[in-house]
């Protein structure tokens, strides 16, 4: 098989949509992607707008994409062929991205997810978060918001931390009391963001030592692109002597939606098939 | 003309009356008319048909019933179905219904049976026993002295006394409806994208509380839309419902689990309306002897019927055949024995003979889907990716 085709992943996050135009055939390649916040907007109007978009840009129609996989919560997408569950695409894109991974941990806005997966990214056993929005990307970026700091400064933010203050609370209404404390007795930005990082890390290392985790692990999801957030993994992993090796990729957040471009390709040719 | 959508949304009105209006009014244009409510799973409705009545297929509350004094009725490790029907009997819900038939499917079915007797619901309450021997001269006999038991009620109200021609006659009402919403699965079999199962469940519901000739003109209606219509396919499987043939399952999740990548092109919703394979002959000097016939010889299958010469699991993977299912769902209602005990078998089979499955529990008034939309979600990506 090589027959290349145009296939359109879109990933329907609860806080960033995302899009990613995909050539498929043995070796895919990305063409193109894009993300935009939600921000209480229809997800369906946005997804539209996005996918105009990005067809407009590369000179493509409608009719040119073989296949228009969502994932997500894009299951009510109108334009869409079809819908594949987040954690298949999500092994999928992660060891896309990451060859060799044995483990993708999806660091999304509302949970986390850790997954294992064959060498063909199948998965094989998963553990994710509870409800508690403290182990959340979301969580993250309300602390931010409270620090007047912008997302993307979070990372470098972390990485400046000399003494990180832990959050006594595991529950995201104590953990933002416990801030509004921190900042009223003067503890430092980096240190306070530092301190959320380690604070969802140990839950992220707890998930990955319950699942049996096998390295390598690739970090994928929207906070996977905060540096502060890999580092503060990074070490508690270290200090666990899980044993476990962990990357990341500049375009982890859109694992799904790769991972829904990758697999909406292989069932254009087994529908064709048929 | 009414459009789909229209007819649709008017079903689904019908279906979920919990005051079965249309059926009272009907009732109210003539003195002679009688109601009789019928619990599932399968009731011979041409029978009060041709005794100028109407039987009304009761499936519970659902999840548009609060359920206050239903609990006080039954242990927490029964099923919910029986709570719904006893709250909205103790609610006056069925006010201007003439009788009860409660087929024999269950313990649980029966004890409901007996606490519509001691609250002196309608002018009779029947508990029907199906037969279990399947041969004409003992079970066919059995079978039509039952059904003739239930008219001697019947006509204690109305005095109307059955000919040959009547019962003939409504049998071949029911065999047109039965034919016309067998044709609405077969253009869900073949074209699946075109109505959704949960518009297909509210279409068939409808016809358990309204006159049949009404519900006739519906599903004629429906199909000539249907063929107009051409859709646009999505990537799904194909699946087999199999479980719920009496305590229904929330329309919600019916919906989720097509959202979930599934086509549902065979199920047990609402089974008692095609429960007979095929027409009942109408040209007989005995229709009674003619459905007793087509009971003991052409039932579909389900948990509640007795069947050492006719297996279900062969049954059952014979339509997940000719349906050309990628897998079956096993979806029970918690608490409910005969679907629970079967399931085991039925799954044996299955693993047998390469047919995938998945099987989860609900209740009527289920409202969280999550879960079971993220299992089957799952199995259908399985399915479609890794096969």
């Amino acid at each position: 098989m090589d027959n290349k085709v145009y296939t359109l992943g879109i990933d329907v996050g609860s806080s960033t949509i995302k899009l990613v135009l995909m050539e498929y055939s043995d070796n895919p390649i990305i063409i193109d992607k894009v993300n935009e916040k939600i921000r209480k907007r229809n997800p369906e109007s946005i997804s539209d707008l996005l996918l105009d978009a990005i067809l407009l840009k590369n000179n493509l129609k409608y009719e040119d994409i073989a296949y228009v996989a969502s994932t997500g919560e894009g299951e009510l997408l109108k334009r869409k062929k079809g819908h594949f569950y987040s954690m298949t695409t999500h092994a999928k894109g992660g060891l896309f991205l990451n060859p060799g991974s044995k483990t993708v941990l999806d660091l999304g806005a509302l949970f986390v997810r850790a997954i294992n997966i064959s060498d063909e990214g199948r998965v094989l056993d998963y553990k994710m978060t509870g409800q508690c929005a403290s182990g959340s990307g979301q969580f993250v970026e309300n602390i931010s918001r409270y620090l007047g700091l912008a997302i993307e400064e979070v990372g470098d933010a972390s990485l400046k931390s000399m003494s990180p203050e832990l959050p006594s609370g595991i529950c995201s209404v104590l953990a933002e009391t416990d801030v509004i404390n921190m900042v009223s007795r003067g503890i430092s930005t980096p240190d306070i963001i530092k301190g959320i990082h380690l604070s969802i890390a140990s839950k992220v290392i707890k998930l990955l030592s319950s699942l049996k985790a096998d390295s390598k692990v690739a970090l994928m999801g929207g906070m996977a692109m905060n540096k502060g957030m890999v580092q503060a993994i990074e070490e508690l992993g270290t200090e666990a002597k899980l044993g476990l090796t962990f990357s990341t990729h500049p375009d982890a957040i859109y694992s799904g939606a790769i991972g829904a471009a990758i697999f909406g390709g292989f069932r254009y040719h087994k529908l064709n098939k048929k | 003309m009414e459009s789909l959508n229209e007819i649709i949304s008017k079903c689904e009105d019908l279906s979920f009356d919990l005051n079965f209006t249309r059926a009272k009014e009907w009732k109210s244009q003539d003195q002679s008319r009688v109601l009789v409510g019928y619990m599932p799973i399968y009731f011979p409705r041409e029978i009060i048909h041709a005794a100028n009545g109407l039987a009304i297929g009761i499936m519970g509350g659902g999840d548009k019933k609060l359920i206050v004094k239903g609990d006080a009725y039954y242990q927490s490790y029964i099923c919910h179905m029986p709570r719904g029907i006893i709250e909205l009997a103790l609610d006056n819900h069925f006010e201007g219904f003439d009788g009860f038939i409660f087929p024999s499917i269950c313990d649980v079915i029966r004890n409901l049976s007996g606490m519509f007797k001691l609250l002196n619901k309608g002018k009779f309450v029947k508990y029907l026993d199906y037969p279990q021997n399947f041969k004409s001269h003992i079970g066919g006999t059995f079978y039509i002295q039952e059904m003739e038991h239930v008219l001697a009620e019947v006509k204690k109200i109305n005095n109307v006394e059955i000919t040959p021609e009547r019962l003939n006659h409504s049998i071949s009402l029911f065999n047109k409806n039965r034919k016309l919403t067998e044709e609405i699965y077969s253009i869900r079999d073949a074209a699946p994208w075109k109505i959704t199962a949960a518009d297909v469940y509210h279409i068939v519901r409808a016809g358990l509380v309204i006159p049949v000739e009404e519900h006739n003109e519906i599903l004629e209606k429906v199909i000539s839309l249907l063929n107009q219509e051409s859709g646009e396919p999505l990537d799904k499987i194909r699946v087999l419902v199999i479980g719920a043939f009496c305590e229904q399952p929330p329309v919600g999740l019916i919906r989720a689990i097509e959202l979930a990548g599934c086509y549902i092109v065979e199920d047990d919703f609402l089974l008692g309306t095609r429960w007979i394979q095929g027409d009942i002959p109408t040209d007989s000097n005995d229709p009674f002897r003619a459905l007793s016939h087509s009971y003991l010889n052409n039932s579909t299958f389900s948990s509640s019927v007795y069947d050492v010469d006719n297996p279900k699991e062969a049954r059952l993977l014979k339509l997940a055949s000719e349906r050309k299912v990628d897998g079956i769902i096993f979806a029970a209602p918690s608490f409910c024995d005969p679907a629970l005990l079967d399931h085991p078998i039925l799954q044996q089979a299955c693993i047998e003979n390469n047919m995938r499955y998945i099987s989860f529990l609900y209740s009527e008034n289920t409202g969280q889907f999550k879960v079971i939309k993220e299992q089957v979600g799952t199995f259908s990506d399985s399915i479609k990716l890794w096969d």
